[in-house]
């Protein structure tokens, strides 16, 4: 199992259409993908977008993500890469 | 053969239906399952009717419909009532966003009853009074 940490960086935060993104890309691979608040201890499947928007992560908010299965290395990679691009909006 | 999927329609008073579907929509992209009726302040019943019935028919895929209508108790529910059949159509009523996300995303292989329930829930779930969740020690002596 692979564990990081990663950080919201748009300004609109972990919203609808950020998380929408982030299912459908956890979609792509069968590992299982979590996310994690852990100042709330709110956590949430990737693969559930009405899961992820519980998580009410705003910028500048940490956010544990595990990945586990096969592909946990591709699937965790890429799921960072969404997140430092603040998904498409900076 | 592909699996038959269980069809929606988004029965509201004034435009809050085709609103709703349109941000649902914006958010996951194309749900092609799902249609919206958007009963007008002054449409008569046997048009409303009609035009619910037509909406059934253009998302049946003989796997069941799902009414979800505005307010318990309204036009809209009441003229979907009209509907109801046992394994066939089912209405879940006080629709809100999360509710049409919950169905748009919902597993091909579910059935109507299962999708109706999950739905409801979703439904009663998603509704927070989001100041407790920031500030849940002053709530507590506030409340």
């Amino acid at each position: 199992m692979l564990e990081g940490k990663l950080t919201i960086v748009n300004q609109l935060g972990l919203h609808a259409r950020a998380a929408a993104q982030l299912v459908k890309l956890s979609a792509c691979y069968t590992s299982c993908l979590r996310l994690r608040r852990p100042d709330t201890a709110a956590e949430a499947d990737a693969r559930s977008m009405l899961d992820v928007l519980t998580l009410a992560a705003p910028v500048n908010s940490v956010l544990l993500l595990s990945a586990e299965g096969e592909d946990e290395a591709a699937a965790f990679e890429a799921v960072c890469e969404l997140f430092a691009s603040g998904f498409g909006e900076i | 053969m592909a699996k038959h999927k269980v069809g929606a329609v988004i029965v509201s008073h004034g435009q809050l239906a085709n609103e709703l579907l349109a941000a649902a929509e914006t958010v996951i992209g194309d749900l092609d399952n799902i249609v919206a009726v958007s009963i007008g302040w002054h449409d008569n019943v046997e048009a409303a009717k009609d035009e619910i019935q037509r909406a059934i028919s253009s998302v049946s895929q003989d796997a069941g419909v799902l009414l979800m209508t505005d307010m318990f108790g309204g036009t809209p529910t009441n003229i979907s009532a009209m509907f109801l059949e046992d394994g066939k159509v089912e209405i879940v009523t006080g629709v809100n966003l999360p509710m049409v996300v919950k169905l748009a995303t919902h597993p091909e292989d579910s059935t109507l009853s299962e999708i109706a329930k999950e739905v409801e829930e979703q439904g009663k779930q998603a509704i927070y009074r989001t100041a407790t969740l920031f500030e849940p020690a002053k709530l507590k002596k506030d409340a």
